[in-house]
């Protein structure tokens, strides 16, 4: 979900209207935004709309709310002067980053609003639609200091210098990919490629190097710069297309002429860019009323999708809408039926509970569970809540199993959440450890799950729901937790047996394997694994599967 | 007074005591065989029922005249002029170095001695070739009789007091005596205490003053957290739910690709999911479904949606992850088949890589399900979000706001008006994408919903901060009441 850095003023300035708070929360909605926080003029706004790039901007949400207030309507225009400039793709950059469009918007004046809203819809464009710059990457650049044509071609790294942005000296392909800031982060988008994609100008000056980072020359645009070329490059041709019109509409919004590029592509073949294109969708106006639950009139839809920006003509039994093509959201009707109800405004809806005679039920296991829970705290024990996920040391070392195999996290945040539990028994103990300073005795139990690798099953892992009960307190020992053991066994209606084997955690002779039906264990803790965790009292646990 | 309420409040020594104390002033001290009792307690039974106003405690100043030590020992071993006598009476005249030497006088005491003696004409001195004392006539009548003073340190050793003014008066000049100041207390029983002896409940049981603290006992309990799911799980049961399995790996199938998420969004990728290393990829058993996600994602497939237009690959789904949403329960049972109409909910442990805070958590739960039927619309959907709100929540006022989720649309986020909080989002919801449906031969509508429980689960029990959900405070868990609902 993009956040939105915005002016409320600027907002103002571009529907040309002003908005009370109220006014200005209700209008919001229709782009799906939300202020997530407010400092004087400043916004910030969560816009949901994920995949609708055409409203990341200031530009962009005046230009819904200019037809949604009723002011314009229908698919927004806009004029394409043709331009001079050529850009030639080499077959070179085919096997790298093959596409390119561009664009050029004359005699803008670059203000400091257009300037946030330019670069962070460029960021928004990277991050979310160009799924962080590898399906579009997007350069802006001061046109005037672009000499001729343009070639987009693959060169090698080894051979081409320049300077790259907020840096002063040339420096290398290889070198820019490893010291850069961006280089650093996107560098991974060309790494093992022969050649890296260059844009560079009949003089021999380097544009940049997409997706990576622009020159110092051209491609750095300040508040003096007074017309722009703007291409994107990537590998789907409508991807890219959208990125670019999406970009050149809100530059066209605040006063910039826009004039086309000639895009000659690697086998000769030419085409103009920006191509302002539109779509149709033919929608039964039954399947509109049926999924919204509306009973509105021909008219009435009518008006609501105009002010959605759809032109709208009836053809029989269906409506057949034209949009703008920068639409990426629109994928089926379905996706019309949500622009209708928010135009039509959700909390002016009479909300219906659906009439169905069905028979709720919860599953037996987790009815067996707290059946567990039950029997647990008729012997007075308080049930704690830890978590799944923990370390490869507290289940491992700490708690006296060397050598685990455990199921394990690709991308953990800390080393303390790196795998998945085995037993809960550690994470009581945990607990313990954390609760020396309260009145003793202490008698928790858990119920819950504990994971184990298992090639058999279709998620390779085997999840089992355990009981574990730890008891501490002076004197406590193997009786007190056989006892507890025989109680459970006997109220869960469970044949229960015990074998007299070790287990690493407890202390020799004092503790004993549940077999049968639920396997596990019980005894006295070691007093290794007490020392482990920084405990001192007396200490038995059970550990069961149920 | 209430005579009964305090009688019912006095102790074993309390009562043994009021028994053996009368109207006479007496010292507690005195008291204590009188009792049957030690002299602490009987002290600390007169000093509570002094407070009770049963009996009267009074303090008497009392001036009191002892022998110094220099006294005691002349009371034991004689004044210094009455040992002269004695001495010159055994050994006869004696010259005044010898007598001094041999009654062991100090200077002082000889020239005291020898003062009072020669004035009371008990003692001449000789004069021959050396000066001596001797006893007179006077003196060797004496002998037998006894001083005033030595008649008021005899007194004064044994009942503290003389009325022998001057003899006093000297044996003070002499540091034999002196006065000292003396408190003691003495106690009386009062009439009320008199009327509480005589009460019928005097010879009843003591009782306990019941506000005094006694040490805490604790109840074992489910926790906090758990009862509070229990109260969700058996509502939605009420509501007509029927609950799902929810475990904790998935296939990225089901968390995503089953939802129509494409497999190169962002919201796939690291920073947004957790994933599995070991193992990190499962099996899809089920092809049907396979084959119609991917008919989905490529071109749409059955439906009239024109797809995500790329190359889906079963390789991507059938990574291993920790379950990121409840909705890929739904999922799950989506492609295992629905009952039509139906309902189905899960309560889902999920997963988020995030760093441990007072807001958030890296294991939560959520609550999720959906609804299918024939002739679902969005009129319902809002229905169901408000049932949810007020039966669930107990909210009174709601609202609801366009949202967006990759696998419904409409979508909607439901919040509710909080008496301190203002409007909080409750939850969201919106009816399955048709991509998804329509592939998997689901006919009809399903509206899929989810309650954030936790952020419920915390106005419920009244916590700020989020972790307290899975308290490690085992203190906070005994003092913490059964969850009401």
């Amino acid at each position: 979900m993009p956040t939105i850095d915005m002016s409320k003023k600027d907002l103002e300035g571009l529907v040309g209207k002003k908005f009370s708070q109220k006014e200005l929360e209700d209008a919001l909605l229709y782009v799906k935004g939300e202020i997530d926080a407010q400092d004087g003029d400043n916004l910030k706004v969560d816009v949901k709309e994920t995949n609708r790039p055409d409203v990341w901007s200031t530009e962009g949400i005046s230009r819904e709310l200019r037809a949604r207030m009723g002011m314009e309507k229908g698919i927004p225009e806009y004029k394409v002067a043709k331009g001079k400039l050529k850009v030639r793709i080499e077959k070179s950059v085919k096997g790298v980053r093959p596409l390119t469009v561009g664009a050029v918007v004359k005699g803008i004046r670059i203000t400091e609003p257009l300037l946030i809203q330019m670069i962070q819809l460029q960021e928004k464009i990277h991050t979310t639609y160009g799924r962080k710059r590898k399906e579009a990457a997007m350069g802006v650049y001061d046109f005037d200091k672009v000499r001729g044509d343009i070639r987009y071609y693959g060169a090698k790294p080894r051979e081409k210098k320049f300077i790259p942005l907020e840096y002063r000296a040339e420096m290398g392909l290889d070198e820019i990919l490893e010291s850069h800031p961006k280089g650093r982060e996107f560098g991974h988008l060309l790494k093992g490629k022969d050649v890296y994609p260059i844009f560079e100008d009949s003089e021999g000056n380097v544009l940049s190097m997409p997706p990576i980072i622009n020159s110092n020359y051209s491609g750095k645009v300040t508040q003096s710069a007074k017309n722009l070329f703007i291409e994107v490059s990537g590998f789907n041709m409508h991807t890219i297309s959208t990125a670019l019109n999406v970009m050149v509409m809100a530059l066209a919004d605040r006063g910039g002429k826009i004039e086309s590029a000639t895009i000659i592509d690697a086998d000769g073949k030419k085409f103009t860019t920006p191509a302002f294109g539109t779509k149709r969708m033919q929608v039964d106006i039954s399947y509109l009323k049926k999924i919204s639950g509306l009973n509105l009139s021909e008219r009435e839809i009518t008006a609501l999708l105009q002010k959605a920006r759809f032109e709208v003509k009836r053809k029989g039994k269906k409506l057949a809408l034209e949009y703008g093509d920068y639409r990426t959201d629109i994928l089926h009707p379905v996706d019309i039926i949500e622009d209708l109800l928010i135009g039509f405004d959700y909390n002016k809806i009479l909300p219906q509970r659906p009439k169905m005679s069905v028979v709720g039920e919860e599953r037996e296991e987790t009815a067996y569970l707290d059946k567990v829970r039950d029997a647990c705290v008729g012997l007075g024990l308080q049930e704690v809540l830890t978590f799944n996920l923990t370390s490869k040391e507290k289940q491992g070392t700490l708690a006296g199993l060397g050598g685990q195999q455990f199921v394990e996290i690709a991308n953990p945040v800390s080393a303390n959440w790196e795998i998945l539990r085995k037993s809960i028994y550690p994470e009581l103990l945990e607990f313990l450890s954390k609760n020396k300073h309260v009145e003793y005795p202490q008698k928790i139990f858990e119920v819950g799950k504990a994971l184990e690798i298992d090639d058999a099953s279709a998620t390779r892992t085997r999840e089992r729901d355990k009981l574990c009960i730890a008891l501490a307190g002076n004197g406590y020992g193997f009786t007190l937790i056989k006892s507890a053991f025989e109680a459970i066994c006997r109220e869960l209606g469970k044949k229960c047996e015990l074998t007299a084997e070790q287990h690493p955690a407890l202390k020799e002779g004092r503790g004993a394997i549940i077999s049968g039906g639920s396997p596990g264990f019980l005894g006295e803790l070691s007093d290794r694994v007490k020392k482990n965790f920084g405990l001192e009292q007396d200490i038995v646990v059970l550990e069961m599967e149920l | 007074m209430d005579l009964k309420a305090v009688v019912a409040s006095l102790s074993e020594i309390e009562r043994k005591t009021l028994l053996c104390i009368d109207a006479t002033p007496k010292a507690a001290e005195g008291l204590a065989a009188a009792c049957g009792l030690n002299i602490d307690s009987v002290r600390r039974a007169c000093s509570w029922l002094s407070e009770k106003g049963l009996a009267k405690t009074e303090e008497v100043k009392e001036t009191k005249i002892v022998l110094t030590k220099e006294g005691e020992g002349a009371f034991t071993y004689g004044l210094a002029e009455r040992r002269m006598l004695n001495m010159l009476s055994e050994k006869g005249k004696m010259g005044f170095k010898e007598l001094q030497q041999a009654g062991n006088f100090t200077q002082q005491e000889f020239n005291i001695a020898l003062g009072i003696n020669k004035r009371r004409a008990f003692v001449a001195i000789f004069r021959g070739t050396r000066p001596e004392i001797g006893l007179s006539e006077v003196g060797k009548d004496f002998i037998k009789g006894k001083s005033e003073e030595e008649e008021a340190i005899a007194e004064i050793a044994q009942s503290g007091g003389t009325q022998k003014g001057q003899a006093l008066q000297a044996l003070k000049e002499r540091g034999l005596a002196e006065e000292k100041e003396d408190v003691q207390r003495l106690v009386s029983i009062t009439p009320e205490g008199g009327q509480a002896r005589r009460i019928k409940e005097f010879s009843g049981q003591r009782h306990y003053n019941i506000l005094n603290p006694v040490p805490p006992m604790y109840i074992g309990k489910k926790q906090p957290y758990i009862q509070f799911l229990n109260i969700i799980r058996r509502k939605l049961t009420e509501l007509g739910f029927k609950e799902m399995e929810a475990p904790l790996i998935v296939h990225e199938f089901y968390n995503f690709d089953v939802l129509f998420q494409p497999q190169n969004h962002p919201a796939r990728t690291w920073t947004d999911t957790y994933q599995l290393k070991n193992p990190s990829r499962g099996t899809l058993h089920d092809k049907k479904a396979v084959n119609a996600v991917k008919a989905a994602h490529e071109t749409g497939g059955v439906s009239a949606s024109c797809g995500w237009r790329y190359n889906w690959l079963e390789e991507i789904a059938s990574k291993l992850m920790p379950t990121a949403h409840g909705t890929a329960h739904s999922a799950r049972q989506l492609t295992k088949g629905v009952e039509m109409p139906g309902k189905y909910f899960a309560i889902a442990r999920c997963f988020r890589p995030d760093v441990l805070d007072a807001t958030h958590l890296i294991e939560f739960n959520q609550t999720e399900g959906f609804i299918a039927g024939e002739d679902l619309n969005f009129t319902h959907l809002l229905g169901v979000l408000e049932q949810f709100a007020r039966e669930i929540a107990g909210a009174k006022e709601v609202k609801f706001l366009p949202d967006y989720y990759p696998f419904t649309e409409p979508s909607v986020q439901l919040s509710a008006k909080h008496p301190s909080l203002g409007w909080v989002e409750l939850g969201g919801a919106g009816m399955f994408r048709p991509e998804i449906l329509e592939n998997l031969g689901i006919k009809g509508q399903a509206i899929a919903w989810g309650i954030g429980v936790d952020r419920l689960a915390m106005f419920k029990l009244g916590i700020k901060d989020i972790r307290y959900l899975f308290s490690d405070d085992l203190d906070w868990l005994r003092r913490t009441p059964l969850v009401k609902g």
